[in-house]
């Protein structure tokens, strides 16, 4: 396994920007995941490392090695496509093997290699059928066996996930990260899907409009997100904008005060409050500071989400279904509430830290 | 991904663009070819070519055989389409819409005509017409009437096949809707259904004319003295001599398809309809 | 609405159907110079075809010139194919259009073209003398060479639109994981490209031979008097020597295997994509 190095990397196609000067380092064995909104220019740098892209300019480096332009059947990168792309004239355990016979192995030191890459994902039973004869989850775990029998130098995931069903797709998740973790692969993956980024991701990159906007662990970029834009994308965010009013409180447009700490904002530019809806309590009655007016209530099972009016703005605050019997139970739409947060929590960020 | 990594052309690479230039080269070079004979002085176009002319166009004209086919192929190819698309669209209908049995097999069997090489059907065409005239007592070969119905075995193939493919990418939801919305039958027809047709009914109608205007092979048994159409015409022509006057006749025809072409690619998308 | 298919069917009956066995039932007839038909129902004509150097010489030089032009027009066509298969630019269906094009310009107008290239004091020739690439003006008019490229010429767009359509079907992910796993450009084509171009190869293939075998005024033009395949053979029968029996049998070995070829394409076809 090698580290991976991105220097200055950048792809223009034409006039419009594909990614503009991405700097990224992937330590061994550590699984970094690009996200970000479909144009992002995530899928842009996978393709670039994989090397079916020519970069405009900057580098690309395995380990200390320049791969820039190295044609991408040199560079030994194991890639898992969205689409899976298995060849469909081949059996899986063909499929698995193509790799191998680039590579100029016999057909014996072959067969040693499938078997072991195909039990690795649980498919050595069906090493004979075709591509078409296989559920899309069997499918997943060809293309998973076929790119690591290679001992790839680089594992690159594009959206390996997003063709199962959401079931399956928790279930994969964890087993990929098992298996990355165990192998050591250095893996940079390719998401617009969040949780999955959360949930796989030694580090995060979130990227929009071609350029970085923040790097680091799932928990920096959803509890100190750069910016109104992180904040939004990496999970579900209440952003009313604004201006700080004190060292105490934040006043949106509409005009209302809300309780910060000075703490929370590093940049003077800061005209956006955010704050995750998990993180604001609901108190039936008006009691406290910030008081509001339920809007509407919706069950989602072991959670409830609450949609409170105060005044112009709108909070949504999420928390755990009370039991029958407790204050919250009982409340209704048009309810008076007083919502309550502690004022270390929120993150005054600018809207965009472009 | 064939033909393009990163860094300089390989050698393959090199290969197959000139194969692809050569392909390309081969299926111009004789129409522009053609084109460039007629607008030259030169007898025959030769290096470097000189003397831009238009007097061709005017030899042209004074030759009555290439008037002539020129006002006979046009007549037999707009006969041949004004009879041959309404009965291929109809057709086209009934196998996609109709639900009887062996919808299949007629399909198969109207688009035979494009199967059979037009030498074969136009020699078959050829006895059939003179044991016919001998039955009948009249003429049927070398007659505008028996041009036009061969050239409906053009017509019909060709309507059928670019008909049925546009109807069966008809989503039926708004025909059900506009039967909902209360159409009859016959209304659901005219509003609806025939104005989602028109796109592979054009296309049928040009190919249908193209194709009759431009054939030879099913033509050359059954024209006769003062019914020539006009590639039969080009090709007695041609069969003693190449010249510029003969290559302005045929710049005329390209000039014709070609116009048809951009009528027809305003009403569908060509690229699509092949 | 059954009845709809009725008008166009009695068309095809009459006009082609009706004609066709007329014509195979005058090929078991026999030719008499003075009397021109007798009738009878013999295979004569068609044992005649079969061994008759004659006619023998023509079937296989017009079989010969359709493998020959079909491999050629395969090798060529495949790069320009996969090309616009692959074109994603807003060009994409002008190329098409451009492909289409000189297919609908009829094959009279191109040979004509390439009667003005290839004569003795044509643009090919005095191109390559000006640049002194020859000394003497090359014989390429009525020579099976001249003919050979006519024909391509003609069936190439065919092959490349056939072709074209099934490449565009594969995906292009399929090209990126074979490079990904270490396939060069070369071995990408032959491993993954190649195979799976299979039915169109076939299907691009079948078309092209068969509108080889029936060319016509290709080598009527290019090719000269005495350059022979089956069509204008079977045109010489009705119009030169008024032998309809023999031209009936010539033409109809030439509709059988034509409809051989096709049948057993769609055929092969058909099983195909019933078990993919």
């Amino acid at each position: 396994m090698a580290q991976l190095t991105l220097e200055k990397l950048t792809k223009r196609f034409g006039t419009s920007i594909g990614v503009e000067s991405l700097d990224l380092s992937v330590n061994e064995g550590e699984l970094v995941a690009l996200l970000g909104p479909s144009g992002c220019g995530k899928t842009t740098t996978l393709r670039m490392v994989a090397g079916f892209l020519p970069p405009t300019s900057g580098r690309v480096l395995f380990d200390r090695e320049d791969v820039t332009q190295l044609p991408a059947y040199k560079r030994a990168t194991g890639m898992v496509f969205q689409s899976y792309a298995l060849f469909p004239h081949m059996s899986a355990a063909d499929n698995v093997g193509f790799g191998l016979e680039m590579r100029g192995l016999n057909a014996a030191q072959r067969k040693t290699k499938i078997d072991e890459a195909l039990k690795l994902v649980r498919l050595s039973h069906l090493a004979d059928r075709l591509p078409r004869q296989l559920s899309g989850g069997q499918q997943q775990r060809v293309a998973l066996a076929r790119a690591l029998v290679i001992n790839p130098r680089i594992f690159l995931l594009d959206e390996p996930l997003s063709n199962l069903d959401a079931k399956l797709r928790a279930e994969v998740r964890l087993e990929i990260r098992a298996l990355q973790q165990r192998l050591g692969l250095t893996t940079l993956m390719v998401t617009h899907d969040r949780e999955e980024a959360l949930t796989m991701a030694d580090r995060l990159v979130v990227m929009d409009g071609g350029r970085v906007r923040q790097i680091g662990t799932p928990q920096q970029l959803y509890d100190s997100p750069v910016d109104a834009f992180v904040a939004d994308f990496v999970g579900r965010c209440n952003i009313l904008s604004g201006r700080r009013a004190n060292e105490r409180e934040f006043r949106t447009t509409g005009g209302l005060l809300l309780p910060t700490d000075v703490a929370s904002s590093e940049r003077d530019d800061a005209d956006a409050f955010a704050l995750r809806p998990e993180r604001i309590t609901v108190v039936a009655g008006e009691t406290g500071e910030v008081r509001g007016r339920v809007q509407a209530i919706t069950y989602m099972g072991a959670q409830t989400e609450y949609v409170v009016a105060l005044g112009d703005e709108t909070l949504v605050a999420v928390r755990p279904t009370p039991d029958a019997g407790e204050p919250l139970a009982a409340l209704k739409p048009h309810d008076a509430v007083s919502l309550q947060w502690d004022r270390k929590v929120p993150r005054l960020v600018p809207q965009t830290s472009k | 991904m064939l033909f393009r990594f990163t860094g300089q052309l390989s050698f393959g690479q090199f290969a197959v663009r000139t194969l692809i230039a050569v392909a390309y080269a081969i299926i111009f070079a004789p129409v522009v070819m053609i084109v460039m004979t007629s607008f030259f002085a030169q007898e025959i176009v030769s290096f470097p070519p000189s003397g831009l002319s238009l007097k061709w166009y005017a030899n042209a004209l004074s030759k009555p055989e290439f008037l002539r086919g020129l006002v006979t192929s046009f007549q037999v190819a707009l006969l041949a389409t004004a009879i041959g698309v309404p009965l291929g669209t109809a057709a086209a209908l009934a196998i996609v819409r109709g639900e009887f049995r062996g919808r299949q097999a007629l399909s198969s069997f109207l688009l035979a005509p494009l199967a059979v090489p037009g030498v074969v059907a136009g020699s078959g065409l050829y006895m059939f017409y003179v044991l016919a005239e001998d039955l009948l007592d009249r003429d049927i070969k070398a007659t505008t009437e028996g041009l036009v119905a061969a050239h409906t075995l053009l017509a019909i193939p060709w309507t059928v096949r670019l008909v049925v493919a546009s109807l069966q990418g008809l989503d039926r939801a708004a025909e059900e809707a506009a039967a909902n919305l209360g159409a009859s039958p016959f209304t659901v027809f005219r509003r609806i259904t025939l104005p989602m047709m028109r796109s592979g009914i054009v296309a049928a109608a040009m190919f249908s004319f193209i194709q009759s205007f431009e054939n030879l092979d099913l033509s050359m048994l059954l024209v006769g003295p003062g019914r020539i159409t006009l590639p039969v015409a080009m090709l007695n022509y041609l069969e003693f001599r190449i010249d510029p006057t003969l290559a302005a006749v045929a710049t005329v025809q390209i000039a014709l398809v070609g116009l048809l072409m951009v009528i027809t690619d305003r009403f569908v998308k060509l690229s699509r309809v092949v | 609405m059954a009845l709809l298919v009725v008008p166009a069917c009695l068309l095809v009956l009459a006009l082609l159907i009706g004609p066709m066995i007329l014509m195979f039932r005058i090929s078991l007839n026999q030719f008499s110079p003075t009397q021109l038909m007798v009738q009878a129902l013999s295979p004569d004509n068609y044992i005649k075809a079969a061994t008759d150097p004659y006619y023998q010489q023509i079937i296989l030089a017009t079989l010969g010139i359709a493998l020959l032009c079909t491999l050629l027009t395969l090798i060529l066509a495949f790069p320009a194919a996969y090309w616009l298969g692959r074109m994603e630019s807003r060009w994409k269906s002008l190329v098409v259009i451009a492909t289409l094009f000189p297919l609908l310009v009829g094959n009279v107008v191109r040979s004509a073209g390439w009667m003005a290239l290839f004569a003795r004091d044509g643009l090919v020739n005095t191109s390559l003398l000006k640049l002194g690439v020859i000394s003497a003006p090359l014989e390429i008019m009525y020579t099976t060479k001249a003919v050979i490229i006519g024909i391509i010429a003609v069936v190439l767009p065919y092959m490349i639109l056939t072709l074209s359509a099934v490449i565009e079907s594969i995906p292009r992910d399929l090209e990126y994981a074979a490079a990904n796993l270490g396939a060069s450009g070369a071995r990408v084509f032959w491993r993954v490209i190649l195979p799976l171009s299979g039915p169109g190869v076939a299907a691009g293939s079948i078309l092209v031979f068969v509108l080889c075998m029936n060319t016509y005024a290709t080598a009527v033009l290019l090719g000269g008097p005495r350059f022979k395949m089956m069509a204008p053979a079977v045109y010489d029968q009705f119009v030169r020597g008024n032998n309809w029996p023999m031209g009936a049998a010539l033409a109809f070995m030439l509709l059988a295997v034509t409809m051989a070829f096709t049948v057993f394409g769609s055929v092969a076809f058909a099983r195909k994509y019933r078990t993919g």
